[in-house]
């Protein structure tokens, strides 16, 4: 079991969390959604996981590289 | 039987050479699962077509010659799927397959005969780095230098594997490969971990130095994965399917697939009708080009922007597109260096470009202007300029300020927008607040207003009526109009065959 930290690819804002701690989540779902130049844009499961810990808040604002949340293989 | 002494030295000295290195090495190779040189030319050439050359090289030490089989690369030509191609395998049994004088001799020899005849050049790559003790002191480099020719012209496509410990001149042959592929497991880097950690008191895994994560997702040195040496060699068979053998000719006429014209008749519903929403380009590819054509080259590298080669009714295209599902479309600059060197693979071998755009626009900010964003877009613009295989631009949604330029806005040999597209110097909510510094939450009757003025002079009919879309399309007659255009600009004086000013760019960025 390897634990994974997820990255925002962009600078933006989450705009909605869709996922909580515990969730089983299926490979390319959504876990949240940042919005950032006019868009919605999804981070997604990179594989078939557990989510462990989410490291953002819905209207906070994100950097690019910024850990947004932890997964579990 | 005549000449018997004759026959049985010829048919002993052809024994050695074909039987490699040690047994131990070949049992140690077998048990991984892992091909050895002659196995991979096996199975990578038709039966029977290979003709080796230089079986009976050997070291240009006399002391190592009965270590040298073949000095440590198969070299030859032979038919792929009926086509004639050179090829250097390297038999990393034989001392490594390490970078001697013979060695390089006999890679030379086939790439110098490529390109006087017009074959592709197969590359199936392992290597050690120099050899020891022959690249050792002043001569030693002198020489590995003298017979050297690194540049290449792109006269004819070179396919490269990655399959084993790759470093120093077998790394740097991948890298001046036009399409590369890389065996997970595999590593490319300058030189060993060994090296590495004298050299720079750096420990180094193999894997971190230059595996297969390394470069399909970081340094985009590669464009394509394989599991297997099996499915790396099976790939290299389809990649050479869309190329031409050299830059004068097209490629070979694949026909036309059953069912062709099905997919892109639902493209109405893969496409999201709320602008704000993401979705993934490489679906909508997959619907516009023969079905299961799609060769999506460095994937896994700067997704935003989506490279790789395809067919459309049977002829090979190369596709640019922007993939709104990661980083919202808007293009940095890891992308503009995949695009770039994509535009010079299609330029060079006579491969017609689609562009499809759905982009905010280049990623601005402090990290982009630190990895020097203006001018990673002027070479890519540079290279667009310069390309002159047809060119067809497509605005699908969004496509604003320098990016629609970048997307071939105007530049190709026709640009066309389906109905949905949205053409502007930036995205019209940000340009009200910019232009009339007006804000939503000080007067949002205002804003809208405002926001209704902007958007009206963005739409596909915008572009349509000077004349600057030669089309407005239906997104479902896409195939359809990309098929007339291709059609139109099939540069018939030249047989299809472009200019290639861009043959002699950089090989990596």
């Amino acid at each position: 079991m390897s634990r994974r930290t997820l990255q925002s690819e962009i600078t933006g804002k989450v705009w909605k969390i869709e996922a909580a701690p515990g969730d089983r989540i299926g490979e390319d779902s959504t876990i949240l959604i940042l919005e950032s130049m006019k868009m919605e844009i999804p981070i997604l499961a990179p594989i078939d996981c557990t989510l462990i810990e989410l490291l953002v808040e819905e209207g906070e604002a994100v950097k690019e590289g910024q850990a947004v949340a932890i997964i579990e293989e | 039987m005549p000449f018997e002494n004759e026959r049985e030295e010829f048919e002993r000295r052809k024994a050695v050479a074909s039987a490699m290195g040690s047994p131990a090495r070949l049992a140690e190779r077998k048990a991984k699962g892992i091909l050895n040189a002659r196995e991979r030319v096996a199975l990578l050439f038709d039966a029977g077509s290979f003709t080796e050359l230089g079986q009976l090289a050997v070291s240009i030490r006399p002391e190592m010659r009965a270590k040298s089989p073949a000095d440590g690369v198969i070299s030859g030509f032979g038919r792929i799927d009926g086509r004639m191609c050179g090829a250097n395998v390297s038999d990393f049994t034989t001392l490594g397959s390490s970078s001697a004088e013979i060695h390089g001799k006999k890679q030379h020899h086939i790439r110098t005969v490529c390109e006087k005849n017009g074959l592709p050049v197969i590359n199936l790559m392992e290597c050690a780095g120099g050899r020891i003790p022959d690249i050792m002191g002043a001569a030693g480099i002198g020489r590995a230098g003298e017979g050297a020719v690194y540049s290449r012209r792109r006269v004819t496509p070179a396919i490269a594997a990655v399959l084993g410990l790759t470093y120093g001149g077998g790394a740097f042959t991948c890298i001046n490969s036009d399409i590369t592929i890389m065996r997970k497991g595999a590593v490319l880097a300058v030189s060993s971990p060994n090296v590495t950690a004298v050299a720079i008191s750096e420990d180094m895994d193999p894997e971190a130095l230059g595996g297969w994560r390394h470069h399909s997702e970081t340094t985009g040195l590669i464009d394509l994965l394989a599991d297997t040496d099996e499915e790396a060699l099976a790939l290299l068979k389809k990649v050479l399917a869309y190329l031409p053998d050299h830059h004068g000719e097209r490629e070979p006429d694949a026909g036309i697939p059953p069912g062709a014209e099905e997919a892109v008749t639902r493209m109405l519903d893969l496409l999201p009708e709320s602008r704000a929403q993401v979705y993934d380009m490489r679906k909508l590819i997959a619907a516009i080009l023969d079905p299961g054509s799609f060769l999506c080259l460095k994937e896994r590298f700067a997704k935003v922007a989506v490279t790789g080669l395809g067919r459309l009714r049977g002829r090979t295209v190369g596709i640019i597109a922007t993939n709104p599902m990661f980083k919202g479309g808007a293009l940095d600059t890891d992308a503009c260096d995949k695009i770039t060197s994509f535009i010079v693979l299609c330029d060079s071998f006579n491969i017609p470009l689609i562009f499809l755009a759905d982009t905010p626009g280049f990623l601005v900010g402090a990290e982009s202007e630190k990895r020097r964003l203006p001018g990673k877009i002027m070479t890519f613009m540079a290279a667009l300029e310069l390309s002159s295989v047809p060119k067809i631009a497509l605005v699908l949604r969004k496509s604003y300020g320098q990016a629609y330029l970048n997307m071939a806005g105007g530049k190709a040999d026709t640009t066309a927008a389906w109905f949905t597209g949205d053409i502007s110097f930036m995205d019209p909510a940000v340009a009200v607040n910019v232009v009339f510094a007006a804000k939503r939450e000080d007067n949002p009757q205002g804003f809208d207003d405002l926001l209704r003025q902007v958007s009206a002079a963005t739409t596909a009919y915008s572009l349509a009526e000077p004349f600057m879309a030669h089309a407005v399309i239906d997104p479902r007659g896409t195939r359809d109009y990309l098929a007339a255009m291709l059609e139109v600009h099939a540069r018939r004086l030249t047989n299809g065959v472009g200019e290639h000013r861009l043959a002699v760019w950089p090989p990596a960025y």
